[in-house]
C-alpha cells in the first residue's frame, strides 16, 4: 500500500498536494484569470548594493525549490516537477529615466501582476528590482499561488534580506530551507492518516445543520480577474486600545479582531449566523513549517453572536472556537466543501474572509529603510478583511472585494465603517451597544437623503379644486360612460350637494360617509364632502353589512351618501343621489383650514377592528402637489379612475386631475379587474395616466388586450413591483412606469422610483422620499442603519396621518417620537427595508403578521378575531401561504369547538369580513402545532388541500378542457369536479382573470369576467362557452365570429392560406350589429383529415356546409386573398345548385391564372405567411426562415395561433404549404353576378398586372373599392374600419 | 538571563492560563492552545532575554521537547 509516489525531482513528476489541487482547478476553469498571481514589493530606500542583492536573491531562489516548479497535465491528474531550467533570477530594470520613476515602476508591476500565467510555459515566479534612483529601489516578487502562500512569501523575503545582511556583514547565513519534498511527503502521509479521519469527523460535526451560507452582499461569489482594495493604517491609539482590549478579555488581539469583524459582517448578512473563512497557515507542528510552498488552508468559522452577551464572554467564546478549529486545521476546506455538497451554483462554505497576518512586517536590511506593500494574495470571491502587522509598530487594514458584488464606493465605506465599528466595540459592554452605521453614513443616508424640504402652499385640497374649477370652467372634467361634466358643471353639482351636507351638519371634524359604486355621483360626493368642510369616509359596498355597521358606528358620519336600501346604514341618515339638490343654494360654504381632516380611510386592524386613518388637508396637498410637479402633469392629461375609493391610491386618481385642469375618466364598476375592459378604456379615452397594483399589472400584461398599448405614465403601488413586472411592462407597453410606496397612514405615497426600460434594479426599489418627507431605516434600538443592512422602515414629515380615529392607544403605539427631529413624530410602518448605496430604499417584506394580498392590506389578527367571534372554534390561526411562487392565499386553521360546522363558520366569516379577507381554505386541526417555547409553529401547519375528489367525469369536451384549465390555474393536483365552484376551489378574482386568459388561449375568445361570476361552476361556464360558440372549438370548419339577431342572412367569410378564419374577428365586429358572421375554416387543419383534392372540391364542401347551416339563403360570401378565390368558387357551386347568392366580396384576391406563371414559391416563403396570419409583420422578422424557427417563434408569442395544440399548428402548416398547389391547379368557373373587389391600394407595386378587372373573365360585373393599405393589413382594425361600412352598405341592399 | 527548560515551561503555561506542571515534554502545544500569535508572543518575550529565535524555527516540532532541542542547537551554534 505504501507505494511511494514519484518525487518532484523525478522525471515523471509528483502529484499535487491537496492544497495545490484546489488552486489548480480554479486556474484551469479560468486560465485567463491572473488573480492567483500573488505578489508584493519592498520599497527600499538607501544605498542598496545591487550586486549583493542579486546574489542574495539568486541564492534564495536556488534553495526555495517551489519557485522552480513546472506543472503538467496528465490523464490521471496534474503533476509538478522541480525544473532547474525554470528557476527564476533577479532582473534589474532601470526606470530612473522616467518622468515619475515610482509611477513607472508601479505601472510595470501592475501590468505584470495582471498578466495571467501559462502554467505549462511560463516561470512560476518572477523577481525584479526596479531602480528608481541611486537611493531608491522597488523589489518586486510575484509567485503563483500554486507554489507559495502568505507565510511562504514571508520566508522567501526574509531569507533574501537575511542573505543580503550576511553578505554585507561577511557572515554565513543560517540553515537552508528544507527540501520541497518534505512538504509533499508530509501531505501524502496526512492523506492516509487517522488524524485526517478525526479532523474530517470534527468538521462534519462542526458544520452540522448549516443553513445556506451568504455573504454581506447578494450575488454569486466567484472571483473575477481583479478586486477593489481599500487600505487604512489604523492609528497608534487604535493599536494600544486593541492590545489592552484583548488583554482584558485574555484573548490574542488577532482573535479579538476576528470576532469583531465577524460580528460586523453578520449584521450585513442579516442572518442569525455568519460563516466566515479564516486563513490558517497550517505550519505549526508541521515538519514542512519552514518550506516555502503552498500549505495554507481556510477554516470555516460559524459565528452566531448573542449581541446582548458581555463583550469579553463573546470574545472568549470565539477564541475557544478558533482554538478547536486550528487543531483540526489541516483538513482542506475544498474537501469539506465537496463532502458537504456545497460545490456549484451559489452554494459555498463561507462568506467573507478574515485574514490576520501579524507577521507581515518589512524585513530588516542594514543601512536601508524598507516598507512592504502586498499586491494580491489570491482569489477574492467575496470580500476579504486583512490585518497586516504586529499591532505595535503598525497595523494595516485592507478591504479587498469582488467587484461583481461590491462597488468601489461600498468597499471604501466598509473600510471606514468597520474601523469605526471596531473602535466603538472596544469601548462597549456588549455588541448590541454598538451601532452599525458610522457618522458618515448618518450624514449621507439619514440627513442628506432626507433633505426633501420644498415650499408647498399652506392650503387645502378644497381650495385647490375650487380654484381650478373657476380657472378652466369650460374644460371637460369628468367622464363616466356617456356622461361628461365640465368644470363648471362639476362646480355646480358639488356646490349644491355641499350646501345640503352643511345643512345636515357637515363641517370641521365631521365625517360624511360615501358608499357609492364607481360613478359620476361618487366623484361628486367626494368633492362635495370636502367643500362642506368635512372629511369623506369611503365605504366598500362589497363589505358585509356587519363590518360596515361597525365602521359607521365608530365614525358617526353626519350622513351616508349611498343608494337606498342598505341595512348597514340603518342607524344613519342616508342621502341617495336621487335626492341630491342639483343647484347650489345661496349660503356660503365653510372655510376649510390646512389642518382640517380631509378623508378617513379604514384599514384592517390587528385586534379585529378596522382602523380609521385620518388624513389632513396639508398632508394630501403635499402629496398631490409633489406628484403634479414631479411628473409634469398638464391639462392635457387624462386619468383613469379605477381604484376603489376605499383604497387610498384612489385619492390621487380622484383629485389630481382637478388640480391640473385635466380630465378624469371613471371606469365602470368592476372594470378594474378586467384587463380587456381596462385596455379598451385606455384606447377609447386616450388615457395618459393609470395605476395598477402589481399583481393586477401582471395579469394585464398577460392579456392580449394590452399588447402595443401606449400610456404616458403607469404607476404601481400597493405591493411589491418585481423586476419581472417591470421588464414585461416595457416589452409590451410604450410609456413610463413608476413605482410608488406608502401606507395609508402617510397620505398615499411617500417614496418614488422611476422603473424605466433602462432600470436593471432587482429588486426594484421603492426609491426616494417625496417632498417634505423622510424615510428612516432603523435597527431595533432606533439607530440609523447603513446601506446593505435590513431594518425597520419609519416615515416622518408633513404627510403623516393625524391619528387613528377614536383610537389614541393605537395612535400612540404606531406614531412615535422622531429621535432625529425633537418635537416631531415618525410612523412605524412595520415594513422591513434596506438602503442601497445610492440612498434608494428597497422593500423587503413585513416584520409582523400584516400581509397584503392583491395590494389589499390584511391584518391576520382581524380574521382570527372574526373566527374566534363565531364561538364555533376553540383555537384558530390564520396565515398566508405561498405554496406556489407568487400565489399568496389566506388559510385558516381551526380546532373545532361546540357546534362547529365548516359551512357555519364560512357563513359567519362572510358576514363579518370583507370578501378579500375570507380565507378560501379552512383546515380543521386536532390541535395547533407548537414549538419548544409553546408558541404556534407556523412552519408545521400543513398545506391545505383545495382538491375535491371529482364526483363525476367531464361530460363534454369543453368541460374536460375547462377542468384542466382550472386545475392548472389553481395548481390542483387532481382534475376538479365539473360541478365544483371555481371560487370554492380556491379561486379568487385575480385567479379568475388568469383563468379567462387561458380560456381565451384555448377557445379563441374571452367570455368575459362577468360570465365567470355568473357561472362559477365549471359545468355552467362550459355550457356558457358552448352556447356562445355554437359548435366552435376554434378549429371547426364553421365558427361563429359574431352572433346575430336572426333577422338578416349571415355573412360567410372564407379563410385565407392558413386555413383559419379567426383573423376576421375584427372585421366581423366592425360590421353593423344584428347580422351573424361565420368563418369557414379548412377541415385539413385536423391532421387526420385528408387534404382536399382540389380547390373546387373544397369550395363544393363549403357550399354544402353553409347550405345546411342556413338553408333558406341568400348566401353572402367574402374572403381575403385565397379566401376570395374560394368564395368565388363557392358562388359558382351555389348557383349551380340553384341557390341565391348575394354579396361576393374579395379582399385583394386575384384569379388563379395570375399565379400559375409565377415560379414555385419555396416552403419558407409559404411558412412566413403564417406570421401574417398570426398577426405579426413578416418583414419585421427576416431571421425566421425555417419551419422549426417559425413554429418556435409562434409558440413563444401570445397569439392565439401560437397557443394552438401541437397537432393543430402542424395542421395549419400543412394547409399553408398545400395552398399553392390548390391555387395553381384551379380553373375558375363563371359566376353569374357581380364580384365586389376590395383592393389593397398601397400594394402590388411590383405586380402592376394584378388588377381587379382580371375578375371580369370570371364574373359578369365588377364593383371596385380601394383602401390605402398593404395586402397583409386588410384584416387589421384600421383597414376593417374602412372596409366594414362598404360591406354593410352593399349587404343592406339585399335585406 | 539564560533560557532554561523550566523557564520555557512556565512561560508557555502563563500564555494559556495553565499550571506549568500541566505542560508535558511531548504534549502537542497546539492542542494546548498555542497558536501562531501566542508563539510569536513567546518569541518576543524570549528575544527580550537575548535569544534570537525565529518563528519558523519553532514551528515544525511543536512540543516543549522539540523547542528545547531547537534552542539548545541555536545556543550551541554560537549565536550571540
Amino acid at each position: 500500500m505504501d507505494a511511494k509516489p514519484p518525487a518532484a525531482t523525478s522525471g515523471t513528476g509528483a502529484p499535487l498536494t491537496e492544497a495545490q489541487t484546489g488552486l489548480w482547478y480554479t486556474q484551469r476553469i479560468d486560465p485567463a484569470n491572473p488573480i492567483l498571481n500573488t505578489g508584493q514589493y519592498l520599497d527600499i530606500a538607501g544605498l542598496l548594493d545591487v550586486e549583493a542583492f542579486r546574489t542574495a536573491v539568486d541564492a534564495t531562489v536556488d534553495e526555495a525549490e517551489a519557485l522552480s516548479l513546472r506543472f503538467g497535465d496528465r490523464p490521471d491528474g496534474p503533476v509538478q516537477f522541480i525544473d532547474p531550467a525554470r528557476r527564476p533570477f533577479l532582473e534589474v530594470v532601470d526606470v530612473s529615466g522616467a518622468d515619475d520613476p515610482a509611477a513607472e515602476a508601479l505601472a510595470l508591476i501592475e501590468a505584470d501582476t495582471n498578466t495571467p500565467l501559462d502554467l505549462a510555459r511560463d516561470r512560476i515566479a518572477s523577481f525584479r528590482l526596479y531602480r528608481l534612483s541611486g537611493e531608491r529601489h522597488f523589489f518586486y516578487e510575484r509567485i503563483h499561488h500554486l507554489a507559495i502562500d502568505g507565510f511562504g512569501m514571508v520566508l522567501v523575503t526574509n531569507r533574501v534580506a537575511e542573505r543580503y545582511s550576511c553578505l554585507t556583514k561577511g557572515m554565513e547565513p543560517a540553515a537552508r530551507f528544507p527540501p520541497l519534498q518534505v512538504a509533499l511527503d508530509d501531505d501524502r502521509a496526512y492523506a492516509a492518516s487517522q488524524k485526517r479521519d478525526a479532523d474530517r469527523a470534527f468538521w462534519h460535526e462542526a458544520m452540522a445543520g448549516l443553513e445556506p451560507v451568504t455573504g454581506m452582499a447578494p450575488g454569486r461569489a466567484i472571483s473575477g480577474p481583479g478586486f477593489h482594495r481599500e487600505s487604512l493604517y489604523l492609528p497608534s491609539r487604535f493599536m494600544e486600545r486593541l492590545q489592552a482590549f484583548a488583554k482584558e478579555a485574555k484573548v490574542t488581539w488577532p482573535d479579538a479582531l476576528t470576532a469583531l469583524v465577524a460580528a460586523y459582517c453578520r449584521r450585513f448578512a442579516g442572518t442569525e449566523e455568519i460563516v466566515v473563512g479564516v486563513p490558517y497557515m497550517g505550519r505549526l507542528g508541521n515538519v514542512a513549517a519552514r518550506v516555502p510552498c503552498m500549505l495554507m488552508n481556510v477554516l470555516p468559522l460559524r459565528i452566531a453572536p448573542d449581541e446582548a452577551q458581555a463583550m469579553g464572554d463573546f470574545l472568549v467564546g470565539v477564541s475557544k472556537q478558533m482554538m478547536r478549529a486550528r487543531r483540526h486545521g489541516r483538513y482542506r476546506s475544498e474537501q469539506l466543501r465537496r463532502d458537504l455538497g456545497l460545490v456549484g451554483g451559489q452554494r459555498r462554505l463561507y462568506g467573507p474572509l478574515i485574514n490576520m497576518q501579524p507577521f507581515d512586517l518589512p524585513p530588516a536590511m542594514p543601512g536601508l529603510d524598507v516598507t512592504l506593500n502586498i499586491l494580491g494574495a489570491g482569489a477574492v470571491d467575496d470580500i476579504t478583511f486583512t490585518f497586516r502587522g504586529d499591532a505595535v509598530s503598525a497595523l494595516l487594514m485592507e478591504v479587498d472585494s469582488n467587484p461583481a458584488l461590491y462597488s468601489a464606493e461600498a468597499t471604501r465605506a466598509h473600510s471606514r465603517r468597520l474601523a469605526a465599528f471596531l473602535e466603538k466595540s472596544m469601548e462597549a459592554g456588549t455588541l448590541a451597544d454598538v451601532p452599525t452605521a458610522c457618522e458618515a453614513d448618518v450624514e449621507r443616508y439619514l440627513v442628506e437623503a432626507n433633505r426633501t424640504g420644498h415650499e408647498v402652499p399652506d392650503t387645502t385640497l378644497t381650495a385647490l379644486i375650487e380654484a381650478q374649477m373657476r380657472q378652466t370652467s369650460d374644460a371637460p372634467a369628468l367622464v363616466f360612460g356617456d356622461t361628461v361634466l365640465n368644470y363648471a358643471e362639476l362646480d355646480r353639482r358639488t356646490a349644491a350637494l355641499a350646501g345640503e351636507l352643511v345643512r345636515r351638519g357637515a363641517g370641521r371634524d365631521r365625517i360624511v360617509a360615501v358608499a357609492l359604486p364607481r360613478s359620476a355621483e361618487l366623484v361628486i360626493a367626494l368633492i362635495a364632502s370636502l367643500r362642506a368642510g368635512a372629511a369623506y369616509l369611503p365605504l366598500d359596498l362589497d363589505n358585509p353589512p356587519q363590518r360596515l355597521a361597525r365602521i359607521v358606528a365608530a365614525a358617526e358620519p353626519v350622513c351616508v351618501l349611498a343608494g337606498p336600501g342598505s341595512e348597514a346604514f340603518a342607524g344613519a341618515q342616508v342621502l341617495a343621489p336621487a335626492d341630491w339638490p342639483q343647484e347650489p343654494g345661496e349660503e356660503a360654504l365653510p372655510q376649510v383650514e390646512p389642518g382640517d381632516m380631509a378623508y378617513v380611510i379604514y384599514t384592517s386592524g390587528s385586534t379585529g377592528d378596522p382602523k380609521g386613518v385620518v388624513i389632513e388637508h396639508r398632508a394630501i396637498v403635499n402629496r398631490l402637489e409633489w406628484m403634479r410637479t414631479h411628473y409634469g402633469f398638464t391639462a392635457d392629461d387624462r386619468f383613469l379612475q379605477k381604484t376603489p375609493a376605499t383604497f387610498d391610491v384612489s385619492v390621487w386618481e380622484f383629485f389630481l386631475p382637478f388640480l391640473c385642469g385635466a380630465r378624469l375618466v371613471v371606469a365602470p364598476p368592476g372594470a378594474h379587474r378586467d384587463p380587456t375592459a381596462i385596455a379598451a378604456l385606455v384606447r377609447r379615452h386616450d388615457i395618459t395616466t393609470l395605476h395598477f397594483v402589481p399583481s393586477m399589472l401582471s395579469a394585464f400584461l398577460a392579456s392580449p388586450a394590452s399588447q402595443g398599448l401606449s400610456v404616458a405614465r403607469t404607476f404601481c403601488s400597493g405591493e411589491e413591483l418585481t423586476a419581472d413586472h417591470r421588464d414585461r411592462f416595457h416589452q409590451r407597453i410604450a410609456g413610463e412606469l413608476h413605482n410608488l410606496y406608502g401606507p395609508t397612514e402617510a397620505a398615499v405615497d411617500v417614496s418614488y422610483w422611476p422603473a424605466g426600460p433602462d432600470d436593471t434594479s432587482s429588486p426594484v426599489p421603492i426609491g426616494f422620499p417625496v417632498w417634505n418627507t423622510r424615510l428612516y431605516v432603523l435597527d431595533e434600538r432606533l439607530r440609523p442603519l447603513p446601506p446593505g443592512v435590513a431594518g425597520h422602515l419609519y416615515l416622518a414629515g408633513v404627510q403623516l396621518a393625524r391619528c387613528y380615529l377614536g383610537r389614541p392607544d393605537l395612535t400612540a403605539e404606531r406614531f412615535v417620537a422622531d429621535p432625529f427631529r425633537p418635537g416631531e413624530r415618525m410612523y412605524m410602518t412595520g415594513d422591513l427595508a434596506r438602503l442601497r448605496e445610492d440612498g434608494a430604499v428597497v422593500y423587503l417584506g413585513r416584520s409582523d403578521h400584516q400581509v397584503k394580498i392583491r395590494g389589499l392590506r390584511i391584518e391576520l389578527g382581524e380574521i382570527e378575531a372574526a373566527i374566534a367571534g363565531s364561538g364555533l372554534v376553540s383555537d384558530a390561526a390564520v396565515i398566508v401561504r405561498e405554496d406556489r411562487p407568487g400565489d399568496k392565499r389566506i388559510v385558516a386553521y381551526v380546532v373545532a369547538g361546540e357546534g362547529y360546522e365548516a359551512e357555519r363558520l364560512r357563513r359567519h366569516m362572510a358576514a363579518t369580513l370583507a370578501d378579500y379577507m375570507v380565507p378560501p381554505a379552512v383546515v380543521e386541526m386536532q390541535a395547533m402545532p407548537v414549538n419548544a417555547n409553546g408558541k404556534l409553529d407556523r412552519k408545521a401547519l400543513p398545506a391545505p388541500s383545495f382538491e375535491v375528489v371529482a364526483a363525476r367525469a367531464p361530460a363534454t369536451p369543453t368541460e374536460a378542457a375547462l377542468c384542466q384549465l382550472v386545475a392548472d390555474v389553481l395548481g390542483l393536483e387532481m382534475l376538479p369536479d365539473p360541478d365544483a365552484d371555481f371560487f370554492n376551489l380556491g379561486g379568487d378574482s385575480l385567479l379568475a382573470v388568469h383563468l379567462l386568459l387561458r380560456v381565451q388561449e384555448r377557445f379563441g375568445f374571452d367570455p368575459g369576467l362577468g360570465v365567470l361570476f355568473e357561472h362559477p361552476t365549471i359545468a355552467t361556464l362550459a355550457a356558457a362557452i358552448d352556447a356562445d360558440r355554437v359548435h366552435d372549438s376554434g378549429l371547426e370548419p364553421v365558427i361563429k365570429l359574431r352572433g346575430g339577431d336572426g333577422g338578416r342572412p349571415p355573412l360567410f367569410i372564407v379563410h385565407p392560406a392558413g386555413g383559419l378564419s379567426w383573423g376576421y374577428r375584427t372585421l366581423a365586429r366592425s360590421l353593423v350589429a344584428g347580422r351573424a358572421v361565420y368563418g369557414l375554416q379548412s377541415p385539413a387543419i385536423d391532421p387526420d383529415h385528408p387534404l382536399p383534392d382540389s380547390l373546387d372540391a373544397l369550395a363544393a364542401d363549403y357550399a354544402q356546409r353553409i347550405a345546411e347551416l342556413y338553408p333558406q339563403g341568400p348566401y353572402h360570401l367574402a374572403g381575403w386573398s385565397v379566401g376570395g378565390i374560394i368564395a368565388h368558387a363557392m358562388a359558382v357551386h351555389l348557383q349551380a345548385r340553384g341557390k341565391k347568392v348575394g354579396l361576393v366580396a374579395m379582399l385583394d384576391s386575384y384569379p388563379a391564372e395570375c399565379w400559375r406563371a409565377e415560379p414555385e414559391p419555396d416552403e419558407a416563403a409559404a411558412l412566413r405567411a403564417l406570421l401574417a396570419i398570426a398577426g405579426y409583420d413578416p418583414n419585421a422578422h427576416p431571421e425566421l426562415t425555417t419551419r422549426a424557427a417559425i413554429i418556435a417563434f409562434l409558440r413563444a408569442g401570445d397569439s392565439p395561433l401560437g397557443n394552438l395544440p401541437g397537432t393543430a399548428l402542424d395542421g395549419v402548416v400543412r394547409v399553408v404549404l398545400d395552398t399553392n398547389r390548390l391555387v395553381r391547379t384551379h380553373y375558375h368557373g363563371r359566376y353569374d353576378g357581380t364580384v365586389t373587389h376590395v383592393r389593397a391600394g398601397l400594394d402590388h407595386k411590383e405586380r402592376p398586372d394584378l388588377v381587379p378587372e382580371l375578375w371580369l373573365a370570371h364574373a359578369v360585373a365588377l364593383d371596385c373599392v380601394e383602401v390605402p393599405f398593404l395586402h397583409p393589413q386588410l384584416t387589421a382594425p384600421a383597414a376593417s374600419a374602412l372596409i366594414a361600412p362598404e360591406l354593410d352598405r352593399r349587404l343592406a341592399e339585399y335585406d | 538571563m539564560a533560557i532554561t527548560l523550566e523557564r520555557m515551561r512556565a512561560d508557555i503555561a502563563g500564555m494559556i492560563h495553565e499550571d506549568p506542571e500541566e505542560i508535558g515534554l511531548e504534549d502537542n502545544l497546539m492542542d494546548l492552545g498555542i497558536d501562531s500569535m501566542r508563539l510569536l508572543n513567546l518569541i518576543l518575550k524570549w528575544q527580550e532575554d537575548g535569544l534570537d529565535l525565529e518563528f519558523a524555527e519553532l514551528a515544525d516540532r511543536f512540543t516543549l521537547a522539540g523547542w528545547w532541542e531547537a534552542i539548545q542547537a541555536k545556543q550551541a551554534g554560537g549565536g550571540t
